[in-house]
């Protein structure tokens, strides 16, 4: 009886073990043809390709209008694009390799190339894409990944993701042309330079205690790691491509560190931890807060924030006098100097941090071809000049922000110029948020204490601080590596 | 009513009302926020909106582009309702059997699900993953209620209880007259477990209505989200439509507790007289 109970498990778990070798076999298969004979020109016919977009564009419309636009075009050829109806940030990583995962993945370059190197993502023909001379270098470099010697470009450029201002036009004191305009070139000191902001916002904070000037939390590394660049501080050496050289310490980045904690003691203490990013929509909507920093993608959710103070206006009337008092525009301008309560003699823009959000295709997609002439068509001038009008973003073509103007071609020219420092496509980029987020949170909170508790006296506390952060994260990633 | 007693009645409801108000005040607040008319949470007045709307509550069943509600709702319905069914059945004949039937290695099966029921269930999400991928139900409701079917047997001993308590004379009179064993089981031992049939089924609802975990690992479309998933990946600013759905999905399972909960009370009392 035993022996036969013994056979039975064992010949049950043969067929199971065996059922599951079968299945992942097909798997693998699959994926080396895929991957062998991707974007061999033959389309596949009959198939239905899943887009995974970002939820702004399938809000306001946007992905509706090219999923319609393209299986118009496309219909006689059998393709149809559909919504993968995923969450945004779904892991491709996880869900790609069982089948579940979307043909076309929507994400900023450091997702995308953390996908590259796990292999989730096809490189691309890149010299099929439309535009492609007409997106910079920078911006296909933050796709590029390096296998035994050759380069692969594994993601299209579509769209620049870099911290922007945001100010309410209507909270602009009546008088700023004669008071806040020095240089008389009609633009407001407070939105030109940091140190106009930084009078500005202990003018705006005395005159009503329970209303604010300039308004972000410090903690945030992407936001405020801009600071340290601008004064010669980077994430990694050659380029942001090796990871054994921190350098956010380097040069005068320390005058950067100076310069949060200086405007950490004109907001109030949200600015120590995530507070202000969560609120500051609705409190730049009501009015509390003159202006905070965020990315161009979020100008709807402000937009529709200050609409919905606008009581007894119709819908459309609110939406228009929304749209003419929210601007958004660059950063302004920092002191050379590094000291926002000095006169400054001399102006440098502000870098900042930023990213390129673009399409890529799976690894597990059945159709790369069809995919990939999904990707061909929704990066084209037309379909791309749609999205920044619809969605107000900046667009990665030079022809397109051109021709939209205003902030997405001032973004286009700081990411041109290399004022824009995009994000490092290599792994080690993990290890530097939390250090990053310790010694801003530090920053900020030193604005708080009392003169004897004070951390932060001079530079070469912020010197010692700034050192310490880089020992953090050469140490993690050496440890995690 | 002597005086020390009526202080000893003054003290214990002070401390109950104390009790039942910090208990209830979240309660409270999460109401009052699902009906703010500005919809966030950093324009209240203090712990409290500054005014009070309905359309949150219209948007979170009007608007529904980006966030499905009332498709949430159903699907949350549908797997909380196969579940309670199909979970009820199998718990009862679980317990059922082991409390009526002697068979090799009863003890050593009691035992062993015991141990089992001590590890969290989500100790083996990995597993479950893994194992839903090979049977392609991942994306499928119906694999949310197999498993929480399949899982809910582990808890019987709370019925199996409940049916020791019934004399088990009754039984061997009935196989006198000639009863088999599904007779004594459909006629003369269920129809006298009604309020443990109500408790079990009310526990078998409660626990797939308000899971996380289960539905994120593995329903990826948003169309087929749990409304437990979908308020999860609202977005920051739709706090109020947060709030809503939350006192919206309260709302059913409130019902049913006050349509349910004598049945419920005697079964619980009755299942622990004998462990």
């Amino acid at each position: 009886m035993k022996k036969r109970l013994v056979a039975i498990m064992l010949v049950s778990s043969m067929m199971l073990s065996m059922a599951g070798c079968a299945k992942n076999g097909a798997n693998a298969d699959e994926v080396k043809k895929n991957e062998s004979a991707a974007f061999d020109g033959k389309l596949e016919k009959n198939v239905t390709i899943h887009v995974l977009e970002n939820d702004t564009a399938i809000e306001k419309g946007y992905f509706k209008d090219l999923i319609d636009a393209f299986n118009k075009k496309y219909k006689s050829k059998g393709i149809k694009a559909v919504d993968a109806n995923m969450d945004q940030y779904s892991d491709l990583a996880k869900d790609g390799p069982y089948g579940y995962g979307p043909d076309v993945i929507y994400q900023a370059n450091d997702v995308i190339m953390k996908y590259a190197q796990g292999k989730h993502v096809l490189p691309l023909p890149i010299d099929k894409i439309e535009g492609h001379d007409k997106i910079p270098n920078c911006a296909w470099k933050a796709y590029e990944t390096k296998v035994d010697g050759k380069t692969y470009t594994c993601g299209v450029p579509v769209n620049v993701q870099a911290p922007v201002l945001y100010y309410r036009k209507d909270l602009l004191p009546e008088d700023w042309k004669e008071k806040w305009d020095k240089n008389k070139d009609n633009i407001p000191d407070m939105v030109e330079t940091w140190k106009g902001m930084y009078d500005f916002s202990i003018q705006r904070h005395a005159e009503d205690a329970s209303k604010y000037g300039y308004m972000k939390s410090i903690n945030d590394m992407y936001f405020s790691s801009g600071f340290l660049f601008s004064y010669g501080g980077y994430i990694f050496g050659k380029n942001n491509t090796d990871p054994t050289k921190v350098g956010l310490n380097a040069k005068e980045s320390v005058k950067g560190a100076k310069v949060l904690n200086q405007l950490a003691s004109v907001m109030n203490e949200d600015c120590i931890d995530d507070t202000i990013t969560t609120n500051a929509y609705s409190k730049l909507g009501d009015g509390t807060y003159f202006a905070t920093m965020s990315t161009p993608d979020m100008y709807s959710t402000f937009l529709s924030e200050i609409e919905k103070n606008y009581t007894g206006l119709d819908k459309k009337e609110a939406e228009e006098k929304a749209k003419e008092n929210l601007v958004m525009t660059t950063l302004p301008t920092l002191p050379e100097s590094g000291d926002l309560t000095a006169d400054s003699k001399k102006e440098i823009p502000t870098k900042s941090m930023g990213g390129v959000n673009g399409y890529a295709i799976s690894s597990y997609s059945k159709a790369p071809n069809a995919s990939l002439l999904f990707v061909e068509f929704a990066t084209k001038y037309k379909m791309i000049k749609k999205r920044a009008e619809m969605l107000g973003i900046a667009p990665a073509r030079k022809d397109v922000a051109s021709d939209v103007g205003g902030t997405s071609q001032q973004i286009y020219t700081n990411l041109d110029k290399n004022n824009i420092v995009l994000m490092p496509s290599v792994t080690a980029v993990s290890q530097i948020w939390t250090p990053g987020q310790t010694f801003f949170t530090d920053i900020a909170k030193d604005a708080f204490r009392t003169d004897a508790d004070k951390k932060y006296k001079n530079l070469d506390d912020y010197s010692s601080g700034l050192d310490e952060m880089c020992k953090q994260i050469s140490e993690a990633i050496k440890t995690l590596k | 009513m002597s005086k020390r007693n009526k202080l000893d009645v003054a003290v214990t409801y002070t401390l109950l009302i104390i009790v039942a108000f910090i208990f209830f005040f979240p309660c409270l607040w999460l109401i009052l926020a699902s009906f703010s008319k500005s919809g966030s949470i950093y324009s209240f007045k203090g712990f409290f909106p500054k005014s009070y709307s309905l359309q949150t509550f219209i948007n979170l069943f009007t608007d529904t582009r980006m966030y499905n509600y009332p498709r949430w709702f159903l699907n949350t319905l549908f797997v909380a309702t196969g579940s309670c069914l199909l979970g009820t059945f199998l718990t009862i004949l679980t317990a059922y059997t082991m409390s009526r039937f002697d068979f090799k290695g009863r003890k050593t099966i009691m035992k062993s699900t015991m141990v089992l029921g001590m590890f969290p269930s989500f100790m083996g999400m990995i597993a479950v993953y893994l194992l839903m991928t090979q049977f392609g139900l991942i994306n499928q409701l119906w694999g949310l209620i197999f498993i929480y079917a399949a899982g809910a047997p582990m808890g019987y001993l709370t019925q199996k209880g409940f049916f020791d308590t019934i004399p088990k004379s009754i039984d061997e009179a009935a196989k006198i007259d000639g009863a088999t064993n599904f007779q004594i089981f459909t006629r003369i031992n269920l129809p006298l477990s009604k309020p443990i049939i109500v408790y079990t089924a009310l526990t078998s609802f409660t626990w797939p209505w308000s899971d996380f975990i289960l539905p994120k690992l593995l329903l990826k479309e948003k169309n087929l989200y749990t409304v437990a998933v979908g308020l999860m990946s609202l977005d920051e600013t739709q706090f109020a439509r947060f709030a809503a759905g939350s006192v919206f999905i309260a709302l059913p399972i409130v019902i049913l507790y006050f349509c349910l909960v004598k049945n419920m009370v005697e079964g619980i009392s009755e299942g622990a007289i004998k462990g």
